[in-house]
């Protein structure tokens, strides 16, 4: 094999290998690009039935505080679809601007199932956690503002766990507690100090 | 040359380049370089950078501990704010102007990636001016005293060791080694000519005293193993015998060859698990490392804030002749179960977890979500529960704390809140999460202000101590 020949087969190979690299990382931002938009597709769908008195645990950064307000909404008859709707409405009054405690675009409740009668799992999407404000008071309003609003409108309901995209999470977004069963009468503990 | 040979030297060439590449990563590195400045109220340590062959250090990041203090870059000049002193300089250049004067730097400025650095022999002066107070350098070992801050010592050795008194509270990192043990000061501003001074005694040998990379270390040669033993609210450390040698004291022709493995603090044993642990505080700055925490402004992340504003709170719980540690005293990522682990297995007294925000007004402090109804009785305490047993004290503490507030008009808010790791502390544990005190959201970064929040927690936590003690 002449040396000419060594070279031009060398100079191939590691083309090859420079083209398979290059490859790879157009492949993975690729597919991080389209991770990273968010999913702002309706999750449900429109829900046609009688409408319904619910009562919404609205949360207020300003002056910090989480108020009870009426409302009026079609709901399903089935406890799970009944708390995915009410769920749903409520992430959307913080989804819309101005809000009073604002949430990013995409901010959803994916399902919500129920476990042995008493326990709540409100399955939310990954917008909801990926993009929330960090801060313990805020964080704290957005958990107080679910859990209660979920629980006063799904009569039974104790204890509530809150999975993103599925999945279990440390924390929403660096502060409250996501691995925690979230217990009602605690909730509501924090929420006369939040009157 | 043959090709054959050329490619068997080339190949030869390639395999000792990837033998020394491998050495060079596997081969343990040097020390940080570190400066330790001591202050009246503060006592902090950074990282030292070096440039062609210089010293220097990040004058930002000196100077954030002392007050309210914002930099920027325009082309090669770079400006400096410090409370109403401004200074001026020039990447490459020589020449500053601080405080309306000219000033001439030994080396050059140096500009990189918005970060002013200046030569470390510069330092004490331009602090000198800055901060308008005397500046203290002792250069070999990187250590700056500011304002007269230094902590003195004595030591009497007595027939059951040696005792030595400081002219204030220190919390020195104590570690052994066979036949010795060694105070570690980092923080607090310990100085001593350097000496070392042999002993004829049956205990101990030799007392060394010396400064190096920021730090100061006490050493005692000892011929038993040695224990430290803290009083007077940290004042004094009272070196004697461990127990095993305190209960059979050595035989006077012990061969001093003998191995002795000591252990500060000892071993725990079942007594010293019952008895009651000294009064200490751990201060868990959140975040750190990998985890920033929230982004309060573009350039202020709430990791720093929190080391700062711990540092801070540290040094007045060591005025108030309080032990203090820290779950973590720098940059560094210390995932939030380990936090909670440190504390239960440091048996404190007080755990405070430190967040800050950039909405709202002032400081809201939290305790646990959790049930006291949730607690077990027995011995051993569960993970998820371990605050349940200390209900009364956390909420009596957060009373306590949000009153000194008050007192220091500091708008406050208390709560319960989900927070990571409260649940998991077995002390009377809470939260501050600092919020800015105007519109500016810098200010939970200012030094003054964090200055009244920390005085505020010290005395509250000084006020509650004997109900905490009570009920541990």
């Amino acid at each position: 094999m002449t040396r000419a020949l060594i070279i031009s087969t060398g100079l191939l190979l590691a083309a090859v290998v420079a083209m398979g690299v290059y490859l790879h990382f157009l492949r993975r931002n690729e597919r991080e690009r389209a991770q990273n938009v968010p999913d702002s597709r309706p999750i449900s769908a429109p829900v046609a039935g009688p409408a319904s008195r619910v009562t919404f645990y609205l949360a207020y950064d300003d002056p910090g505080v989480v108020r009870a307000q009426e409302a009026s909404i079609a709901l399903p008859a089935d406890p799970a679809q009944r708390g995915r709707e009410i769920l749903h409405a409520l992430l959307g009054e913080y989804v819309k601007r101005p809000s009073s405690h604002e949430l990013p675009a995409g901010a959803d409740v994916k399902d919500v199932f129920m476990m042995s009668g008493n326990t709540a799992v409100v399955d939310t999407t990954p917008a909801f956690a990926e993009g929330h404000r960090s801060g313990v008071f805020v964080e704290t309003l957005t958990v107080a503002s679910l859990v209660k609003t979920l629980t006063a409108n799904l009569p039974g309901v104790t204890q509530v766990k809150i999975l993103v995209d599925g999945k279990e999470r440390e924390t929403l977004a660096g502060h409250a507690d996501l691995e925690c069963f979230y217990d009602v009468a605690t909730v509501e503990q924090l929420l006369q100090q939040l009157q | 040359m043959p090709w054959s040979e050329r490619r068997r030297r080339t190949n030869h060439t390639v395999v000792v380049a990837i033998l020394l590449l491998v050495l060079l990563a596997s081969a343990p590195s040097a020390e940080e370089k570190q400066l330790s400045i001591y202050g009246p109220r503060v006592s902090y340590s950074l990282p030292v950078s070096e440039y062609n062959g210089q010293d220097y250090v990040a004058l930002l990041e000196v100077l954030e501990p002392f007050g309210n203090v914002s930099a920027g870059g325009d082309g090669n000049g770079w400006k400096l704010h410090f409370n109403n002193v401004e200074a001026e300089f020039q990447q490459g250049g020589n020449l500053s102007k601080i405080a309306g004067q000219k000033f001439g730097l030994p080396s050059p400025f140096v500009l990189e990636n918005n970060r002013g650095l200046v030569p470390l022999h510069a330092l004490p002066a331009i602090l000198a001016l800055m901060l308008a107070t005397k500046a203290e350098y002792h250069e070999a070992a990187r250590r700056l005293f500011l304002g007269g801050a230094a902590t003195r010592f004595t030591t009497d050795l007595r027939e059951g060791g040696l005792s030595v008194k400081f002219s204030a509270p220190v919390d020195p990192l104590i570690s052994t080694e066979p036949g010795k043990l060694k105070m570690t000061f980092t923080r607090d501003p310990v100085v001593s000519n350097a000496y070392i001074l042999r002993l004829e005694n049956p205990l101990i040998s030799s007392v060394a005293f010396s400064e190096n990379n920021g730090r100061a270390e006490l050493a005692v040669q000892g011929k038993v193993p040695l224990l430290a033993q803290f009083a007077a609210g940290g004042k004094t450390i009272d070196i004697v015998p461990a127990p095993s040698q305190a209960q059979s004291a050595p035989p006077a022709a012990a061969p001093e060859t003998t191995p002795v493995a000591v252990a500060v603090p000892p071993p725990p044993t079942l007594q010293s698990l019952t008895a009651k642990p000294p009064f200490v505080v751990m201060l868990d700055a959140g975040h750190g490392g990998d985890d920033r925490g929230a982004l309060l402004s573009e350039t202020l992340e709430e990791k720093g804030v929190t080391l700062a504003f711990a540092r801070r709170l540290r040094s007045e719980l060591q005025s108030h002749g309080i032990s203090a540690v820290m779950s973590r005293d720098a940059d560094v990522t210390v995932p939030v179960e380990q936090r909670a682990a440190m504390a239960d297995a440091a048996r404190v007294a007080v755990f405070v977890s430190l967040h800050a925000a950039s909405q709202g007004r002032g400081v809201r402090v939290y305790t646990a979500m959790i049930n006291s109804a949730t607690n077990m009785p027995g011995s051993f305490v569960p993970w998820d529960t371990a605050q349940a047993g200390h209900v009364l004290t956390r909420r009596a503490l957060a009373d306590i704390v949000k009153a000194e507030f008050g007192k220091h008009e500091i708008p406050s808010t208390e709560l319960s809140a989900p927070l990571k790791p409260l649940n998991n502390v077995a002390a009377a544990a809470i939260a501050i999460e600092v919020a800015p005190s105007g519109a500016d959201v810098g200010s939970v970064n200012a030094g003054v202000y964090q200055q009244r929040i920390a005085a505020a927690i010290a005395e509250a936590i000084v006020v509650s101590r004997s109900r905490v003690e009570a009920e541990r």
